[in-house]
C-alpha cells in the first residue's frame, strides 16, 4: 500500500512538472498559485504517506553527538531553550533528542532559557521526554529548570561569573543552595558542555561570543536552518558541534537511536518530517531547472527574431 | 583468663579502628595494613600559583605527573588535591550559617505573619457566622488531620503573638552577627599564615590520570559557603592515587601562595593592540575628512538607484515605503540605515513625495522619527512633516510582517527600500512588494536574506556595502572616515592572512601564537 | 456585503462549530471542548492565513490583525513580568518582592556608621526608563535622547571586546591554513592522489578555497580601490564566491522555511483533523 502511494505521488508530481514545463514553454503563462499548488502536494503526500529516509550523520552533527557521548557519566550540561513557537517545529526535535541522549548517558541537565516563549516549549520538552522515557529522574538531583531571564547579552555576561546572581533560584523558587544538582557550580566555566537550542537573538551566537569563547566552555549549537550558515565559521575552533536545520535533527535522530536501541521506538519527528523535506526540495529543483531551461529557449528566440 | 585476653584484644582493637576512623590526618599517615601493591610515585615540580588573569579568588596547581601515570601494576587513576584549612574558617562558615538562619526566620516571619493574622480574622468570621465553634477545621498540608475550631483560635493566636515578639528579637541580632562575622573574617589572613598550627588538610578536588593541573577557584561573596580569600598564605599538597583509594604516593607539598586579582588581562593583548590600531585608523582618516581631503569610495549601483526611485515614487504619485528591518537602535545595521533614511527623508521631501516608516522596535521608532524630521528640516520643509509617517507596528516578527504587508498591498507605494536588519520576513516582504508593483531597493548584512534580496529586488547592498551607502550617500566626515579606517583594517587582515599562511606552511607557529586570545 | 461572501461566511461558520463539536467528542478529559476550541480555532487562523496565498480576503485580515493585537499584548504583559517584576522588583524592594511573590536579592555595602543598600543603585535604571517615556509627550520628547544614548553607549562598549575577539581575531587565526598539507613530495602526492574527505587532497583543496575565499571576500568589500585590472578579477573571483556562498544559505534557509510548513501540515493533519499521528 505504502509502495502504491509513493508511485502515484511520484505520477503525480512529476506529471504535473511535465505538464507546467510544456504549459510554460509554448509561452502560457503560469499562476504563482499553481506553484503553491506544487509545494503544497510535494508535502502534503509524503505527510500523509508517511514516506521517510534513512540519514548518515555529516561530520558537524556527529561531532556534537561524539561531544555527548564521550564526557563522564555525571557531567554536568547547560542547554539552553532559545527558541519560539515559530521555530520550533524545525528546532524542538533538536531539544528533545539532545535532552534524551543527556539524561540517557546519565548526565546531569541544567536547563534555562533567555527567551520568554523558551519556557513552554520547554514544558513540551519537559512532557514528551523527561517525564515520559526518564520517570526515574529526579528533579534537583538529575535535572533541574532554572527558568527564563530577561537580559539577553546581560544575562550571559553575569553568569559567565557568577551564576547564582542570575538565578537565585529554580522556576519553582527553590533556592539555589537546596538544588543538589547545582552544587559546585559557581560559573559558566563549571560546566562540561554549553548547548544553545534556538535560532534567534539571543541565540548561539551570543552563547559563542559572552560565553564560550571567554571561559573556554565546550560551546555547541541547534539552530534552525535560516541561522546555520553564520555559525559553520564558528566550527570547530568555536564550536564543538552544530546541527543545522531539520535535516540535523533527523541525522541525529537517527544515529541516537542506532546507538541507544532501548530508544528504537521513540518519536522521531525529524525524520518523519524529512520525507516531505526532500520531495519538496527536488520539486524545488525541477523548478529551478526549468526555470532556467526556459529563461534559455526565450533568450534563443529574441535572438533568433 | 582466656575469655578475660580475647575481651581485653577486642575492646583494644575497638578503641584502635574507631580512632582511625575518626582521625582527620591524610590516610598517608595513619597505620594500615601492607598494601597489595606498592605505592607509586609522587608528583614532581609541583607548583602553585596564583591564576592568571581573573579576579582573583584561585590558584593553579601545576605539576608533572607521577611516572606510574597510566602504566602498571600500580598504574595512578587520579590525582587528589588538598588544601590547609584553619580551624577558623570553620569558625566564619558557623558564623554565615547562623546570619543566613536569622535572615530567613526575619523573612519567613514577614510573609507569614499576614497571612496567620488573615487566616485568624476568617476563622473568627467563620465562627461568628456560624454562631458555634463545634465544629473543625483542616490543617493544611496535614491531610485528614483536624483541630476543633477553638484549638485552632488559641493557637493561631498564639503563634502570632510569638511571631510578634520574636520578629523584633531577631532582628536585632542581625547587626551583631553581622559585626561578628566581619571580625572572623578579619582573622582569616592570620589563621593562614599560622601554618601548621591550628588546621588540618582537607580535599578539595580531584584530578583524572593524565592531567597535569588543577585550579581550587571558590567565590569572592564573604557570606558563600565557598568563599576563597584573597592575600591569605594557602598550602596545597597532592597525591597520586591508584585504583585502590588506600594505595597513594607520599603526599607532595607546596606554599605558600596567596590569590589576588588583576587589573590588566594580558591574554587580551591581540584585542589591545588591534582596538588601537582601528583607532588610530578612524582618528587620522576622519581628520583627513574633515580637513577636506578627497576620500576616494568606487560607485555602488543600488545607491545609485535610490534617487532614480525616488523620483519613480513622485511621478506615480505613490508614497514611498522605508522599512529599517527588525534590529534595535544599538546595531550597527539600522545604525547605518538611519543614515540612508536621513538621505531618502531629505529627497522625499524636496520632491514632496509622502514617505510611510513603520517601525518594529519602539526605540528605533523614536530615533527614526527624530531623523526624519530633522531632514525636513533641513530641506526646509518641516511643515510637511507628519509625525504619524514613522509609526510603532509591533516588535513580533510575523505579526509585523502581516501588518506591512497589509500596508503594501492597501497602499501600494511605488518604492519599497528595504535597509537594516531582515530575518525570515526578508523574502514575504520583498514577494508582497513584488505583488504590489514597487521598485525595490534592499541592503542588510544577514547573511541568511540576501540570497532573497538579490531574486526578489531590483538593487540590493550586500553585507558592508550597506554601512558604505551611508558614507557614500552622506559624505559626513566621520562616516567617510570610518570607512576608509576599515579599509585599511582589511589590508592590514589580508596581510596578516598571507603571512599567517606563510609562517603555518613553514612551520612557524609564533606568528599564530599570538592571534590566541583567552578569557 | 455580497450574497457569495454571506454564503462563505455562513459555511465557515458551520464548518467552525462542526469541528469543534466533532474534536470534543474525539477528545477525553475535563478540558476536551476548551482544547477543541482551541486546537479549531488555531487550524482556522491557520487556514486563513494560508487563504492570502490565493488573493487578499477578509479572513485573512481578521487573521493578521488579531496577530498583531494578540502579539502586541502579549509582550507588553512578558515584557512587565519579566523585565520588571523579574529583574526590577527583586532589587529594590522587599514589600513589593514578597507582593509580586519573588525572591527578594538585597544587599548593599556596610560602612560601619551607615548601610548603603544596593536598591538605590536601581534607581538611575528606573529615572532612565521614565525619560525614555518623556518620547511620548511632545514638548519633553528630547529628553529621551539622553537614555538612548546611555543605551547605545553601553551596548557598543559591552559588546566591542566581544565581537572583536570572536568575530574577527580568532576567524582571522582560522585562515592561517598551509596551502600545502602533509607534504613530502609530488611522488607521494601523486601515488596517494584520493577524493576521499580526509585526505590530502581534498584537505589542500579545501584549505586554497578557504584562503581564496577569505582573500578575494575582502577584496570585493574593499570601497577605497576601483576594482579594475588584477584588482577587479580577484573582486569578481570575490563575488563568485560569495554568490555560491549565498546559494549554499539560501538552500538552508528553503529547508528552513519547508520545516514550517511541514510543521504547519502536521498540526493540521494530526492535531486537527487527526488523520496522521
Amino acid at each position: 500500500m505504502g509502495n502504491i502511494g509513493v508511485i502515484l505521488m511520484l505520477v503525480l508530481i512529476g506529471g504535473g512538472l511535465l505538464w507546467l514545463f510544456i504549459r510554460a514553454l509554448r509561452g502560457r503563462e503560469v499562476d504563482r498559485r499553481v506553484v503553491f499548488a506544487f509545494i503544497l502536494v510535494s508535502v502534503a503526500l509524503p505527510l500523509l504517506l508517511t514516506i521517510t529516509f534513512e540519514m548518515k550523520p555529516t561530520p558537524v552533527v556527529e561531532a556534537l553527538y561524539d561531544r555527548i557521548d564521550s564526557l563522564p557519566s555525571g557531567s554536568r550540561i547547560l542547554i539552553s531553550f532559545d527558541f519560539d513557537p515559530p521555530m520550533a517545529p524545525e528546532v524542538q526535535p533538536m531539544a528533545d533528542v539532545i535532552t534524551r541522549h543527556v539524561l540517557a548517558k546519565g548526565h546531569k541537565a541544567i536547563f534555562m532559557t533567555l527567551w520568554a516563549t523558551g519556557q513552554s516549549q520547554f514544558n513540551v520538552t519537559l512532557q514528551d521526554v523527561i517525564r515520559a522515557d526518564f520517570p526515574e529522574k529526579v528533579e534537583g538531583v538529575d535535572w533541574v529548570n532554572l527558568g527564563y531571564k530577561a537580559g539577553n547579552e546581560g544575562v550571559l555576561n553575569v553568569i559567565r561569573t557568577d551564576f547564582k546572581k542570575m538565578f537565585p533560584t529554580d522556576v519553582n523558587t527553590i533556592p539555589w543552595d537546596s538544588i543538589p544538582i547545582l552544587r559546585g557550580i559557581r560559573s559558566c566555566s563549571d560546566f562540561e558542555l554549553v548547548i544553545s537550542v534556538g535560532g534567534g537573538k539571543p541565540g548561539v551566537k551570543e552563547w559563542v561570543l559572552f560565553v564560550g569563547d571567554p571561559t573556554g566552555v565546550p560551546t555547541a549549537g541547534g539552530v534552525a536552518a535560516v541561522v546555520a550558515p553564520m555559525l559553520y565559521p564558528y566550527y570547530p575552533r568555536q564550536m564543538c558541534g552544530i546541527l543545522g536545520g531539520i535535516k540535523a535533527a533527523a541525522e541525529y535522530e537517527d544515529h541516537f537511536r542506532k546507538n541507544y536501541p532501548v530508544f528504537s521506538d521513540m518519536k522521531t519527528p525529524a525524520l518523519v518530517m524529512m520525507g516531505p523535506q526532500t520531495v519538496a526540495h527536488v520539486v524545488i529543483l525541477a523548478f529551478i531547472v526549468i526555470g532556467n531551461v526556459l529563461f534559455f529557449v526565450a533568450r534563443r528566440k529574441e535572438v533568433r527574431r | 583468663m582466656k575469655h578475660k585476653l580475647k575481651l581485653i584484644l577486642v575492646l583494644l582493637l575497638f578503641i584502635w579502628g574507631t580512632a582511625a576512623a575518626q582521625s582527620d590526618t591524610a590516610p598517608g599517615d595513619a597505620a594500615i595494613a601492607a598494601p597489595s601493591i606498592p605505592p607509586p610515585a609522587p608528583v614532581t615540580n609541583l607548583q602553585a600559583t596564583d591564576t592568571d588573569n581573573d579576579h582573583g579568588h584561585a590558584i593553579t596547581l601545576t605539576w608533572e605527573k607521577s611516572t606510574d601515570d597510566g602504566a602498571g601494576a600500580n598504574a595512578v587513576v587520579a590525582y587528589d588535591v588538598w588544601r590547609w584549612y584553619p580551624l577558623e574558617m570553620d569558625v566564619v562558615d558557623s558564623l554565615r550559617q547562623d546570619l543566613a538562619a536569622t535572615r530567613d526566620a526575619v523573612r519567613a516571619f514577614r510573609i507569614d505573619l499576614p497571612r496567620a493574622e488573615r487566616a485568624l480574622e476568617e476563622l473568627q468570621e467563620d465562627a461568628a457566622k456560624l454562631n458555634t465553634t463545634r465544629f473543625r477545621v483542616a490543617v493544611p498540608d496535614v491531610p485528614g488531620f483536624t483541630l476543633t475550631v477553638d484549638y485552632a483560635l488559641s493557637k493561631l493566636a498564639d503563634t502570632i503573638a510569638y511571631m510578634r515578639d520574636n520578629r523584633p528579637i531577631l532582628m536585632s541580632r542581625i547587626k551583631p552577627e553581622q559585626q561578628e562575622l566581619a571580625q572572623a573574617l578579619e582573622r582569616l589572613t592570620q589563621a593562614h599564615a599560622a601554618f601548621p598550627q591550628n588546621g588540618e588538610w582537607r580535599t578539595i578536588g580531584k584530578a583524572l590520570a593524565g592531567a597535569t593541573s588543577f585550579t581550587n577557584t571558590g567565590s569572592k561573596d564573604q557570606t558563600s559557603s565557598d568563599f576563597f580569600p584573597d592575600y591569605s598564605d594557602l598550602y596545597y599538597r597532592v597525591e597520586a592515587v591508584t585504583i585502590d583509594p588506600a594505595v597513594r604516593s607520599e603526599a607532595v607539598q607546596v606554599g605558600p601562595v596567596q590569590s589576588k586579582g588583576q587589573w590588566f588581562h594580558t591574554g587580551k593583548i591581540p584585542v589591545v593592540l588591534f582596538v588601537v590600531m582601528f583607532l588610530v585608523f578612524t582618528v587620522t582618516f576622519v581628520q583627513l575628512a574633515k580637513k577636506g581631503t578627497d576620500l576616494y569610495v568606487r560607485p555602488l549601483s543600488g545607491i545609485e538607484a535610490v534617487d532614480d526611485a525616488i523620483g519613480r515614487a513622485t511621478e506615480m504619485g505613490r508614497p514611498i515605503l522605508y522599512l529599517l528591518g527588525i534590529g534595535v537602535a544599538t546595531e550597527v545595521n539600522t545604525i547605518a540605515s538611519f543614515s540612508i533614511l536621513g538621505r531618502v527623508a531629505k529627497r522625499v521631501a524636496e520632491f514632496q513625495t509622502p514617505i510611510i516608516v513603520p517601525c518594529y522596535d519602539p526605540i528605533v521608532m523614536a530615533v527614526a522619527q527624530e531623523v526624519v524630521k530633522s531632514s525636513f528640516l533641513d530641506a526646509g520643509r518641516s511643515d510637511d512633516y507628519r509625525q504619524e509617517s514613522v509609526f510603532f507596528v509591533t516588535n513580533y516578527q510575523f505579526a509585523y510582517v502581516a501588518a506591512v504587508n497589509g500596508i503594501m498591498l492597501r497602499e501600494r507605494p511605488a518604492t519599497n527600500i528595504y535597509m537594516g536588519k531582515f530575518m525570515a520576513e526578508s523574502l514575504l516582504l520583498a514577494e508582497t512588494g513584488t505583488l504590489a508593483g514597487s521598485i525595490q531597493i534592499a541592503g542588510t548584512d544577514e547573511i541568511a536574506q540576501i540570497p532573497f534580496f538579490i531574486v526578489s529586488c531590483d538593487y540590493t547592498l550586500i553585507g558592508e556595502e550597506l554601512y558604505a551607502a551611508s558614507a557614500y550617500l552622506g559624505r559626513e566626515p566621520v562616516l567617510l572616515g570610518s570607512l576608509k579606517a576599515q579599509d585599511w583594517a582589511k589590508a592590514v587582515i589580508m596581510v596578516c592572512a598571507l603571512m599567517g599562511m606563510v609562517a603555518t606552511a613553514l612551520g612557524w607557529p609564533a606568528f599564530a601564537h599570538f592571534f590566541q586570545v583567552t578569557g | 456585503m455580497s450574497r457569495a461572501s454571506i454564503v462563505v461566511l455562513v459555511l465557515v461558520c458551520v464548518a467552525f462549530a462542526a469541528s469543534w463539536v466533532v474534536r470534543a467528542g474525539a477528545n477525553e478529559g475535563d478540558a476536551a471542548v476548551r482544547d477543541a476550541f482551541l486546537v479549531t480555532l488555531a487550524a482556522f487562523l491557520t487556514l486563513a492565513i494560508f487563504s492570502f496565498m490565493y488573493r487578499d480576503n477578509p479572513y485573512y485580515k481578521f487573521a493578521e490583525h488579531l496577530f498583531v493585537g494578540v502579539s502586541a499584548a502579549y509582550w507588553m504583559c512578558m515584557g512587565f513580568w519579566s523585565t520588571i517584576v523579574g529583574n526590577l522588583v527583586p532589587r529594590i524592594s522587599e514589600s513589593l518582592s514578597d507582593f509580586f511573590q519573588v525572591p527578594y536579592s538585597g544587599g548593599g555595602l556596610d560602612f560601619g556608621l551607615f548601610y548603603f543598600s544596593y536598591r538605590y543603585f536601581y534607581l538611575i535604571p528606573i529615572i532612565l526608563g521614565i525619560l525614555l517615556l518623556m518620547r511620548l509627550v511632545p514638548k519633553a520628547g528630547w529628553i529621551s535622547r539622553w537614555p538612548l544614548a546611555f543605551i547605545v553607549g553601553t551596548f557598543a562598549g559591552l559588546n566591542l571586546v566581544r565581537y572583536l575577539q570572536s568575530d574577527f581575531i580568532i576567524q582571522i587565526s582560522a585562515s592561517f591554513v598551509p596551502l600545502f598539507v602533509d607534504w613530502h613530495g609530488f611522488g607521494h602526492f601523486f601515488s596517494g592522489l584520493s577524493l576521499a574527505a580526509n585526505g590530502q587532497f581534498v584537505a589542500m583543496l579545501s584549505n586554497l578555497v578557504v584562503f581564496l575565499g577569505v582573500i578575494c571576500g575582502l577584496i570585493y568589500f574593499f570601497f577605497s580601490k576601483e576594482h579594475v585590472g588584477w584588482f577587479g578579477g580577484a573582486s569578481r573571483l570575490g563575488i563568485w564566491i560569495l554568490m555560491i556562498t549565498f546559494g549554499a544559505s539560501f538552500g538552508y534557509t528553503v529547508m528552513g522555511r519547508i520545516s514550517l510548513l511541514v510543521g504547519r501540515l502536521t498540526f493540521l493533519f494530526g492535531d486537527w483533523l487527526g488523520i496522521i499521528g
